[in-house]
């Protein structure tokens, strides 16, 4: 209990910083924002140019599908936010020694990289996602009763666990070979699939996204179960499965890792 | 002329020799940047499935594959971010050195985008670019492309790498103000995919919309030579298209000219 309270504390202290931070470049900060939300928006302009042509894509309408894209967002947007400094260990911080500093504290080290940083540039994603989501929502085509309130919830929080347990996993590759960022990029952005329903894909890529690096799960496949008509809550228990293996495996990666690390320079 | 090659083609030179040192992650970054036009390809293919028209956007499903993959090819092969070595030159104050050199600094970052450009046309530009042709014919039934449209294109390929490294010269300026290079990359990049076409050929917006894109020099970058390439130029149309592309090239010239002076008559750079 009172480790928790002590990190919890850290924890404080370090998120004041972070707005500190956004007090001082406000520009920066702007800019930021304003990358992620751009990419973000032009996804939606190109759906709405696309349903210009056709009423429905293989069977979804332009709510639904807006609804996906938005809700694929929020966890990706929670993962940004808070475990940014990951992307670090994976390109900089393994090779170039200054992995010693989080060995030597007496603090647990995954806290310490994670809060060493916040990212302001996820409010751009969580915004779009949040705007789209609660558009969605207006458009009458999403289930909104206390239950899936709660799943929603869950499910966000779940989907966020699993985009960190994939970036630690290969940040984590980077204690073997100095340098995994090209590893974490072609991950990461496979999770840009799951955008669209997944039964748009080839059956090799639909695998891949589904169970190996397991995107559908924080996107597609939980969205459906909130839209009208879509499939069981089971979905989510799977979803939360999946997190906590990935999780536990990510992190064991990890560990064993930081017993191999060694430093650079003499 | 030959003097301007002897001072400048030892830029390209270097650059195409770093990027052949450092090859190992290329071919990953390769696969990753292949990854949109896929979720395109897939997208697309289930786009024209639940069209009842055959022709979306002036295109057949057919010719949407070619527009897809040779969007990707030009982007790659156009979009040589200088951007990003004048911002890095302005943050770390290198500028200087390079205005007291005896050599026009725009001049040697396009020679050195050159020798980037030359690199990714052979790896990967040529390649997908061949396996495109191949799955064209083969898989699609469709003709091969002619020499004489092939040629066509390398020219405004050509054009349109000048157009973009000219706008991303001035845009590069920006870090003059703000040191926060990534976001405002980002936007960028967000921005431009939307206006060059790479997102969605340009023919899916409204007609006011697409008046507008005729004025800017975007459509210019990608849209102008994968459209020569698929055909959908002719006659008088094709030299039009061609000829705003040269214009561009001489506005964005003048225009950077004009920045520039503007700029590093005010510059002040610490250290030394």
């Amino acid at each position: 209990m009172k480790t928790i309270k002590r990190y919890l504390r850290l924890y404080r202290i370090l998120i004041s910083q972070f707005f500190k931070v956004i007090l001082q470049s406000k520009v920066d900060f702007f800019m930021g924002l304003l990358g992620f939300f751009l990419t973000q928006i032009f996804g939606i302009v190109f759906l709405f140019l696309v349903f210009q042509q056709i009423p429905s894509l293989n069977g979804w309408t332009l709510n639904q599908l807006i609804f996906i894209y938005g809700f694929a967002q929020i966890p990706r947007g929670i993962d940004h936010l808070f475990t940014d400094n990951i992307w670090m260990v994976a390109w900089h911080t393994v090779v170039n020694g200054e992995f010693d500093r989080y060995m030597l504290r007496p603090m647990n080290v995954f806290f310490q990289v994670i809060s060493e940083k916040l990212q302001p540039d996820a409010v751009g994603e969580l915004l779009v996602g949040s705007i789209l989501v609660v558009y969605s929502i207006s458009k009458g085509v999403v289930a909104v009763d206390g239950f899936h309130v709660l799943m929603f919830v869950v499910s966000i929080l779940a989907g966020a666990v699993i985009y960190t347990s994939i970036k630690l996993f290969f940040a984590s590759i980077a204690f073997w070979v100095k340098i995994s960022g090209p590893f974490l990029q072609a991950a990461y952005e496979m999770a840009d699939f799951a955008k669209y329903p997944t039964e748009i894909y080839a059956k090799g890529i639909r695998f891949v996204i589904t169970w190996v690096i397991p995107f559908a799960f924080v996107a597609y496949l939980p969205a459906k179960y909130f839209l009208i008509s879509g499939s069981t809550a089971a979905v989510i228990g799977i979803e939360c499965g999946i997190a906590a293996v990935f999780w536990v495996i990510a992190y064991a990666l990890f560990q064993k890792g930081l017993s191999v690390y060694e430093s650079a320079g003499n | 002329m030959r003097k301007a090659i002897k001072i400048y083609a030892p830029f390209s030179i270097n650059e195409l020799k770093r990027q052949m040192a450092y090859k190992g992650a290329f071919y990953l970054f390769i696969l990753i940047s292949t990854f949109g036009s896929f979720i395109s390809y897939y997208l697309w293919m289930a786009v024209y499935g639940s069209s009842e028209s055959a022709v979306l956007g002036g295109l057949t499903q057919n010719e949407m594959v070619v527009y897809i993959f040779m969007t990707y090819v030009t982007s790659t092969i156009v979009t040589i971010s200088i951007s990003d070595w004048v911002s890095e030159d302005i943050v770390k104050g290198t500028v200087s050195m390079n205005l007291i050199k005896p050599i026009d600094y725009r001049m040697s970052l396009i020679a050195r985008a050159m020798g980037d450009m030359i690199y990714r046309f052979l790896f990967p530009g040529v390649i997908i670019w061949i396996g495109l042709e191949i799955y064209k014919v083969q898989v699609l039934g469709m003709k091969v492309t002619g020499i004489l449209t092939i040629l066509t294109y390398i020219i405004s390929a050509a054009m349109s790498f000048l157009i973009f490294v000219l706008f991303d010269f001035c845009f590069g300026m920006i870090a003059f103000f703000t040191t926060y290079i990534f976001g405002m990359l980002m936007a960028k990049e967000a921005l431009l995919s939307f206006l060059t076409g790479q997102l969605i050929p340009l023919s899916f917006f409204p007609a006011g919309v697409q008046k507008v894109f005729d004025f800017l020099p975007f459509s210019s970058m990608i849209y102008t030579p994968v459209m020569i390439y698929l055909g959908k130029y002719s006659g008088s149309e094709l030299g039009f298209v061609l000829l705003r592309q040269a214009v561009w090239v001489v506005l964005l010239y003048a225009l950077g000219s004009l920045i520039w002076k503007k700029v590093t008559s005010r510059l002040v750079v610490l250290g030394g």
